[in-house]
């Protein structure tokens, strides 16, 4: 049941607001874009109609804290059959930036380890310029695991059988261990200190 | 053919566990007498983890603008590289303040909209085309081919070069080169599940298992691909999808360069087909 003196009015505009969350309203939920989305023969809860329909209401903390907006592919199969231009697949990254706003602030938890990766795929970009693998595991398993020994043991068994085989094909040598940076380091902090998450 | 220099964008995995596509891309557009000069200094385009808009548009304004400065159009070997720098493109393009806020943060993202960036599935059948491409292949591909387009060619529509239900640009390579297209439509723009490997492994795996059988069912000598987030997927993950799901799949995954190169009559070790973790050896025997 819908508590209508818990919603947001504002919620919507807060969305449109975003950059990729512009065509939320012209959404007529024909539903689309959750049927032909490959993601619900896995997850079957996963619905972006209704994820659009409660953002509409302005069910704000529902949307926000829902663990089925960080298993989206960002594939663009919604956005490419869409009738309205909705453009669901920027529009829930939209949504996700919202959420984890709120997360950085205490307000909700998020029950899904993405925004960990993508920030710390973020973190090797602002520092080296270029994706960085091994700096990218050795944040991203430990801060999953909630500790830097479990980390390595999660990392460990992911990756022993995978680094062997490209070890073994040439693709992951000494090399692999340092990271490659743009000459231009300076420019890539400007980059992420005007334009990435604070 | 009008192409004759290109600025080359190799992308992160080019250096590792994609080695064997910035190989073939390479030794591909020196064959076809195509001057590659690599983005001096190139950064990463934010792949799939960068989700902010404008911060993607800032990394791809500094990328765009150093091939502007040479005067040559960018292409790619990789459909994630792609989409982020044609999309910072067009949105660069059409709105002087994103240009004005972009330009703000350093001159070196002072990008005037003067070129374009492209996919080198692109360039091969829309640029150079199917005719210049046929009068330079020396060998005929006896193999059996499930053409995987993955996400980013024929979606979105914005940078889409291709059919978003039934793209054909790779087909019609193929079959140029000799080879036979399996049935494999329902596949053909599936996405890997590459997105959600390092978060969610177990939908990932199950995702890319549905293409790998389709192919094999299909009766495929093996899967060409055209991104190296698919490559990773499909080809250096197989036999940790195989240890996980208990199955036994052994499907070669090659890219498409790899293939363009065989039927130039280029050497199978310059194209690096011995770095393809799937062994490629039966698919070579097929070369003639």
């Amino acid at each position: 049941m819908i508590k209508t003196w818990e919603l947001d009015p504002n919620f919507k505009e807060e969305i449109m607001n975003e950059r990729g969350g512009e065509h939320l309203t012209a959404c007529f939920q024909c539903s689309t874009c959750t049927l032909g989305c490959p993601i619900i023969d896995y997850v079957p809860s996963y619905n972006p109609r209704k994820i659009i329909q409660m953002s509409l209401l302005g069910m704000r903390k529902e949307v926000l804290s829902n663990p089925d907006l960080w298993v989206c592919l960002i594939c663009q199969t919604c956005t490419a059959r869409c009738p309205q231009d909705v453009r669901i697949s920027d529009l829930l990254g939209a949504i996700r930036r919202i959420a984890d706003k709120e997360a950085e602030a205490g307000n909700i938890k998020i029950d899904s380890s993405r925004p960990i990766f993508d920030k710390a795929f973020q973190h090797q970009l602002a520092k080296y310029g270029r994706l960085y693998d091994m700096g990218l595991a050795k944040e991203y398993y430990p801060k999953r695991e909630g500790s830097f020994f479990k980390g390595m043991m999660a990392m460990m068994n992911d990756y022993k059988d995978f680094g062997m085989r490209m070890f073994k094909k040439g693709k992951m040598g000494p090399k692999a261990m340092f990271p490659e940076k743009v000459k231009d380091l300076a420019v890539m902090k400007k980059i992420f200190e005007e334009m990435g998450e604070k | 053919m009008s192409v004759t220099k290109l600025a080359y964008y190799p992308g992160c995995p080019s250096d590792a566990t994609a080695m064997e596509q910035d190989m073939s891309t390479k030794a591909v557009f020196e064959k076809l007498g195509v001057e590659l000069v690599e983005v001096e200094d190139w950064n990463c385009c934010g792949a799939a983890e960068v989700e902010d808009p404008e911060l993607v548009y800032a990394l791809n304004a500094r990328n765009l603008a150093i091939a502007e400065k040479e005067g040559l159009d960018i292409v790619t070997p990789c459909s994630i590289c792609y989409y982020n720098l044609e999309r910072s493109n067009i949105a660069l393009k059409a709105d002087d303040e994103l240009r004005a806020k972009v330009k703000g943060i350093d001159s070196a993202l002072d990008y005037n909209g003067k070129i374009k960036a492209k996919h080198v599935l692109d360039v091969f059948v829309n640029d150079i085309g199917l005719e210049e491409l046929s009068s330079k292949m020396s060998k005929k591909l006896n193999l059996k081919v499930a053409p995987y387009y993955g996400c980013y060619i024929g979606r979105p529509p914005e940078t889409a070069f291709d059919d978003p239900d039934d793209p054909d640009s790779m087909d019609k390579l193929i079959e140029l080169m000799g080879g036979e297209i399996v049935p494999f439509s329902q596949m053909k723009t599936l996405c890997c599940g590459g997105p959600l490997m390092m978060t969610r492994s177990d939908i990932a795996f199950e995702m890319a298992m549905k293409i790998l059988d389709t192919a094999k069912s299909a009766g495929a000598d093996c899967i060409a691909l055209a991104c190296p987030l698919c490559g990773m997927m499909l080809d250096c993950k197989q036999a940790d999808i195989e240890k996980a799901l208990h199955v036994e799949i052994d499907m070669p995954v090659v890219y498409i360069t790899q293939l363009l190169g065989l039927a130039l009559g280029i050497d199978a070790n310059e194209l690096g087909l011995n770095k393809n973790a799937v062994d490629t050896k039966d698919i070579l025997g097929k070369v003639v």
